[in-house]
């Protein structure tokens, strides 16, 4: 019998004429320019330089994520295809096909596992990406353009995950979808339920929240709107926006860190796609042995009449459902995450640091880096309470707690100035009373010229805090965990938002400074809601009812 | 500009041709200042703009349906007097809607969060509505006394059928105090 050749057989193969028409070049030799050729010469590779320096390759820099983004970017397109050839978008049908998807479908559970969890492993990828580019302060010059298309693939991301949360029509599908479409509803002007909304006439069937329906509640028409949003609309858009982004990668340079001496750059056949396909094949992996191991979970079919208890968003959107308790919906769903993207987009103009561009670099950015995680960590913390800590009811359980075990009625809330506030006039008082403090927090840390001693202010701050908390509980108007609350939110506020801008920015020229101070002042509000609300009770500081505007 | 129609009408009425062709043998007539080349670029660009600006409109107005087919917003809830005192959730699972009787008569709660839109639930012990989705509570009269709920829950107008029957119609809501206390969103009965 005859030995099998494999080296023969390769060859023929690859110098058939069906080999040399499909793959461009001649004979590999391997040569540096059979390595630039194949780069230049593949329609698909073509996006990439020919060669890159040695720090794109490492994981412990990129942490691979943005690739793998794009990798569950694909799945879920090929997923997302697969599933559309049994799911019918209608209330009456949509329900059932997923469930025949799930018992019926030869792989139509596994299918619908892997997209479900793509979408989620997706959302973390992008986060995580957007915070190593932060970190190693990948979006400075030139690459400020760069870095706001990212926010709006981060997003759109976010968008896709929301629209197709709909299409499984149950009870956890329907009741997001509510909640967050009527936050659209609150759009101050635009919506019927915002501010000044109905003074421009905005009604329940002509304002932004009726174009997103389709109607006036979540029907037929959303659900076929969210359909075509999901499957075409979106995804066409991600997909142009990620050829920019690429494009854009490769036009920029990647990550211009110092130069090591005599760095030599690699070819990115093989080193680099290499560890593409690596880190491709490896999410591929994870993703099929999640499918098979855990069922992505679909509920009742929905009844528009009757919610859950409790309902909750998909974890992602967790955080901003635990905002709605403390804020107005026209401020936890429009302006916050108004302000979080165009903050996120302006940050590469406001920070004129030039240090610490492609490496991480703690000592030399201490202020962009501390607020930055900060922000991300109070995502995760308002995550972590929304899922964790909140039962039937929505009310507060420890983990220790059983959610079988009633729970009390809540404490009745009360308001600073309003109508039926403390203090009656919210116009006149209210409205200049916070005006003042918001200017002078703005406006001091730049004004002090000389730099505070940290320590000191901070322990003077706390000592007056903990006076008026000492003072409070005398009077027996406040108990120590009230006290508490209260000096952990005011101290974290003040460090964050006032020792911090006053040590590293007060020396930004004013437009940027006053940018910042806005997106940093906005942050601590957060933990100033939170602390008036669950120290104090407080619903609002200020509200005036005739034109909905609430704080 | 200065020919004459190759093909009159044969039977026209009389006119004046003779003029046009009598002037154009004399001298060509002076050209009329032409538009400048810079001007011409701005009226194209703008009828350029104006049409994209026009069809932005137009996409925008193309997502605002003008038929929906929505279920009718008014039901028929059925005897009075099969109702007892307190709030009935008999109607909750189809029609949203919570029926109170009190001891003079009856109304009608829409039962949708004024925060975001969830059906919270009733609690007979504790005497209160609680929502499921960021915990407002609201009090038999639909009053906010917890949670992020911005205004009191709506009543619908209700009205007893001659027939004895109650209809309720929930296109039409009260939610202010003095108003919502009073017909049509409060139907008497004098209890049995
Ligand atoms: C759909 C989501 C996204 C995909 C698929 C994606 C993909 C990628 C890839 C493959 C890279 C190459 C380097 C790396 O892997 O780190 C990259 C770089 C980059 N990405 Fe993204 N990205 C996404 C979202 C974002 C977001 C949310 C941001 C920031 C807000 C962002 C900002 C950047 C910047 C500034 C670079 C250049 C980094 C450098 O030169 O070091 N991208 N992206
Ligand atoms: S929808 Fe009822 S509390 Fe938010």
């Amino acid at each position: 019998m005859p030995t099998l050749d494999i080296e023969k057989i390769k060859k023929e193969v690859v110098d058939s004429q069906l080999w040399r028409s499909v793959f461009r070049g001649g004979v590999w030799k391997d040569t540096p320019r059979d390595r630039a050729g194949h780069i230049i010469g593949n329609v698909w590779l073509h996006l990439h330089p020919v060669k890159v320096r040695p720090r794109a390759l490492e994981w412990l820099y990129t942490w691979g994520m943005g690739g793998i983004s794009f990798a569950l970017y694909l799945i879920l397109t090929l997923t997302g295809v697969a599933l559309m050839f049994y799911y019918r978008p209608t209330i009456g049908l949509a329900y059932r096909d997923i469930k025949d998807l799930e018992f019926a479908v030869t792989l139509g559970m596994f299918l619908r596992n892997a997209h479900r969890w793509a979408a989620q492993a997706m959302v973390v990828a992008v986060i995580a990406h957007m915070v190593r580019v932060f970190l190693t302060g990948a979006y400075k010059k030139p690459r400020e353009f760069n870095w706001g298309i990212g926010v709006l693939l981060l997003t759109l991301t976010l968008f896709l995950s929301f629209t197709g949360y709909l299409l499984p029509w149950d009870q956890l599908a329907i009741w997001a979808v509510t909640v967050g479409t009527n936050m659209a509803g609150a759009t101050p002007v635009l919506g019927n339920e915002g501010p000044l909304g109905s003074l421009v006439g905005m009604r329940i069937n002509n304002d932004v929240r009726f174009t997103l329906l389709g109607g006036t509640m979540v029907g037929e028409n959303t659900l076929l709107r969210f359909y075509v949003m999901h499957c075409v609309a979106v995804p066409l858009v991600v997909g142009i926006l990620l050829i920019l982004h690429f494009w854009r990668i490769r036009k920029d340079s990647f990550s211009a860190a110092p130069y090591v001496a005599n760095e030599e750059k690699v070819d990115v056949w093989p080193h680099l796609v290499k560890r593409e396909y690596i880190a491709a094949a490896a999410t591929v992996l994870f993703i099929m042995v999640w499918s098979i191991l855990q069922n992505a979970p679909l509920e009742a079919i929905a009844n528009p009449n009757v919610t859950t208890n409790p309902s909750k968003a998909p974890w992602y959107f967790v955080g901003l459902q635990e905002l709605l308790v403390y804020f107005d919906p026209w401020i936890a769903g429009v302006v916050m995450p108004g302000l979080i993207i165009v903050g996120l987009i302006a940050i590469p103009y406001i920070d004129t640091n030039p240090k610490g561009v492609g490496y991480y670099a703690w000592k030399e950015r201490p202020f962009a880096n501390t607020l930055f995680m900060l922000g991300v960590f109070m995502w995760f913390a308002l995550i972590y309470i929304g899922y964790a800590l909140r039962g039937p009811n929505y009310a507060w359980y420890w983990p220790w707690e059983d959610w079988l075990m009633p729970k009390a009625a809540p404490p009745p809330t009360w308001s600073v100035f309003g109508p039926h506030g403390v203090a009656a006039y919210s116009m006149l008082l209210g409205i200049p009373l916070m005006g003042a403090v918001a200017a002078a927090w703005m406006l001091l840390p730049k004004l002090i010229q000389k730099e505070l001693d940290g320590k000191k202010t901070m322990g003077a701050f706390l000592g007056a805090v903990a006076l008026v908390a000492a003072v409070g509980m005398a009077l027996g108007k406040m108990g120590p965990i009230e006290g508490a609350f209260l000096l952990f939110f005011t101290g974290a506020s003040f460090y964050y938002g006032f020792v911090l801008p006053q040590r590293h920015i007060r020396a930004l020229d004013w437009p940027r400074y006053l940018v910042t101070m806005v997106l940093v002042i906005s942050t601590m509000s957060v933990l100033l809601k939170m602390c008036a609300r669950l120290a104090f009770n407080i619903k609002y500081v200020l509200t005036i009812p005739s034109i909905s505007m609430n704080f | 500009m200065s020919e004459t129609n190759p093909n009159p009408a044969p039977d026209s009425t009389p006119k004046a041709p003779a003029a046009p062709v009598a002037a154009a043998p004399a001298k060509p007539a002076a050209p009329a200042k032409p538009i400048s080349r810079g001007d011409f670029l701005w009226a194209g660009w703008s009828m350029l703009a104006a049409f994209f600006a026009a069809s932005a409109a137009a996409g925008a107005r193309f997502m605002f349906p003008n038929v929906i087919y929505e279920p009718s917003q008014k039901f028929n809830a059925g005897q009075a007097s099969g109702y007892d005192l307190g709030v009935s959730t008999k109607w909750l699972n189809e029609q949203r809607v919570w029926i109170v009787r009190t001891p003079s008569g009856f109304y009608a709660m829409w039962a949708r969060c004024t925060h975001l839109g969830c059906t919270p639930n009733w609690w007979g012990d504790q005497n209160r509505f609680k929502c499921p989705c960021h915990g407002s509570n609201y009090t038999l009269d639909g009053d906010v006394i917890a949670g992020p709920a911005p205004m009191p829950l709506w009543r619908t107008k209700v009205e007893l059928a001659p027939t004895g029957d109650l209809i309720v119609d929930k296109a039409v809501l009260e939610n202010k105090p003095g108003k919502r206390e009073h017909a049509p969103y409060f139907a008497n009965y004098a209890s049995a």
